[in-house]
């Protein structure tokens, strides 16, 4: 069989799950094999709907995430025949997920463009070198395989659903959570967004942010920013794009007042439209720009907003 | 205490990359110690010298990476382990040519980069938790040693958190862990001099690259005078809409 990961936020599969599904579904197609599921959940998971996806669901309830419990977990999903695991890519699948490759010996594919069977062989296409090279690569079966988001069609319901079989997860020696530091949510996530109004040192304040929200809110986006911003205390973290933050690959990227660091753009450069807006007609971002304006950001913000608005109306 | 930092050598990001025959080619390039490994050298050090014991290098790759062994011998680790292995080998078959190396050097806690700045790979780490059976705190942003456990401050995909893990354990780092220290003259100086010990590697890789190109979307570059800010801007949002349309 090949296993899927389904990855959720406690009510609903995430987008990536949908794609990592549809690429596990070519897989099994090729292979002649079935699709087994295995959700995990901390509390709460979107059973129902993960069941309308796969020919079998391994379900485990395993407390707050470690990568070791997540590895073991799937470990032994993977113990009933799997061939392929593949996962959405995320910070978190592509660490207990590196566990997962080295104990199965597998070829470890990440954070994959797209994936295909090739015999007895999984070639696929990724990125390397901070974003700037693409790379052929492939592995013999088993291997396993995250997938990047916004790259694959979102997979359809099957018309039955899966049977559920709970597992029996061994315990490993880990890591003891004692305190979650939550992250306000607020919106539509970074890396799903088709739409990704960022931020940077140009903006001057952490209030001029409001601007960027308010865009982002009407272009059904979300807000991000660049490192220089995330230290300045500015923005949280977690809305940091680049190296050591966030990739994207949105339909529409807006650089507000960035200047375009080599690992900002390791971050962003694959966006499909990149616009940007910095008072530097100089500034290394509009080298990676489709459409510019080389101006005040705290006079072009408003304005962007009062143009987006009227295009609504 | 022993504390040990694992780091492979990269091109500079700054740098131009160059394809020949179908490959990254990086004879020319301007090669560093990869900036995610120097967060795990400087943590190293800090935890030498305030709970003492032994701060040691270990580096993968083809000679030339000796350098970036020398460059963390510079910021003041005390030792180097140089395993040896020219060609390409992916993430996991590191970790495994790395297992060995490490389990004889009995580490209490190892340290490497969150990302990989060649491969965009974050599985070493792991992979080398799983390899040395200890557990991984994966993008660390602070730890504190308590006895025989470490306090650690950790990012997940939303948010963080703080964590206590036994030692031994391996933790990736992630920007903010610290500001690595530059190398000074007499830390170059005493580097030159510190053991580098080599060991040639066995790899068994699992990934094999087929092809790189550096495939650099073709930009449109239109770029308009933001003088009238909002002639300008209502020329964007018509160019979003009518010619992209994306909005």
């Amino acid at each position: 069989m090949v296993l899927v990961v389904l990855d959720h936020d406690g009510n609903k599969l995430r987008k990536g799950s949908l794609e990592a599904l549809t690429r596990a579904w070519r897989l099994a197609e090729g292979l002649g094999e079935k699709v087994a599921g295995v959700l995990l959940a901390e509390e709460g998971a979107p059973l129902e709907e993960a069941r309308k996806y796969v020919d079998i669901l391994y379900t485990a309830t395993l407390g707050p995430y470690t990568a070791e419990k997540w590895a073991a977990a799937v470990l032994e999903a993977a113990k009933m025949g799997a061939k392929a695991v593949v996962a959405p890519s995320s910070r978190q699948s592509r660490t207990y997920l590196g566990r997962v490759a080295y104990a199965l010996k597998a070829g470890l594919l990440e954070d994959t463009l797209d994936s295909s069977l090739e015999g007895s062989e999984v070639h696929a296409t990724r990125y390397a070198y901070l974003n700037r090279v693409t790379q052929r690569v492939k592995a013999a079966l088993p291997v396993v395989l995250t997938v990047k988001t916004n790259t694959t069609p979102l997979a359809e319901p099957l018309e039955a659903s899966a049977e559920v079989v709970p597992l029996a997860v061994p315990e490993v020696p880990t890591v003891e959570v004692l305190d979650r530091v939550a992250e306000e949510k607020k919106g539509v996530s970074l890396t799903e967004a088709n739409v990704v109004v960022t931020g940077g040192r140009g903006m001057g304040s952490a209030e001029a942010f409001k601007g960027a929200e308010e865009l982002a809110a009407l272009l059904g986006g979300a807000v991000g920013a660049t490192r220089a911003v995330v230290d300045a205390g500015w923005r949280p973290y977690g809305e940091q794009v680049g190296q050591t933050g966030k990739t994207v690959q949105p339909a529409l990227y807006i650089a507000l007042g960035v200047s375009g660091a080599v690992q900002h753009l390791a971050g962003m450069n694959k966006s499909k439209y990149i616009v940007a807006v910095n008072k530097d007609p100089e500034a290394p971002i509009y080298k990676h720009t489709d459409y510019g304006i080389v101006g005040d950001v705290h006079q072009v913000l408003p304005a962007l907003i009062q143009a987006v608005k009227k295009l609504k109306d | 205490m022993k504390f040990v930092a694992v780091i492979r050598q990269v091109p500079d990001g700054e740098s131009r990359l160059r394809i020949q025959g179908g490959k990254v080619d990086l004879s020319g390039a301007t090669l560093i110690l990869d900036q995610m490994d120097e967060y795990a050298v400087e943590e190293a050090l800090r935890l030498k010298e305030k709970h003492g014991g032994e701060a040691v290098v270990v580096g993968f790759g083809p000679e030339r990476a000796e350098e970036a062994i020398r460059t963390a011998l510079a910021m003041g680790m005390d030792r180097g382990v140089h395993v040896v292995f020219e060609g390409f080998a992916d993430p996991v078959a590191v970790a495994e040519a790395l297992v060995p190396v490490l389990k004889e050097e009995a580490p209490t806690l190892v340290l490497t980069g969150g990302q990989q700045a060649d491969w965009d790979s974050q599985a070493l780490g792991a992979a080398l938790a799983e390899g040395l059976g200890v557990p991984v705190v994966a993008w660390t942003t602070a730890i504190e040693l308590e006895g025989d456990t470490a306090k650690a401050k950790h990012d997940l995909d939303e948010g963080a958190e703080w964590v206590r893990v036994r030692l031994p354990a391996l933790f990736t780092t992630q920007q903010g862990l610290n500001e690595p220290r530059y190398p000074t003259l007499p830390g170059i100086m005493k580097a030159k001099k510190k053991e580098i010990r080599k060991v040639q590697a066995e790899v068994r890789a699992s990934v094999e690259l087929l092809s790189e190109e550096i495939q650099e979307k073709q930009r449109l570059g239109r770029i308009l005078d933001g003088k009238d800010p909002v002639a300008a801007a209502e020329e964007l949002v018509r160019l979003l809409h009518e010619e992209a349309k994306v909005i």
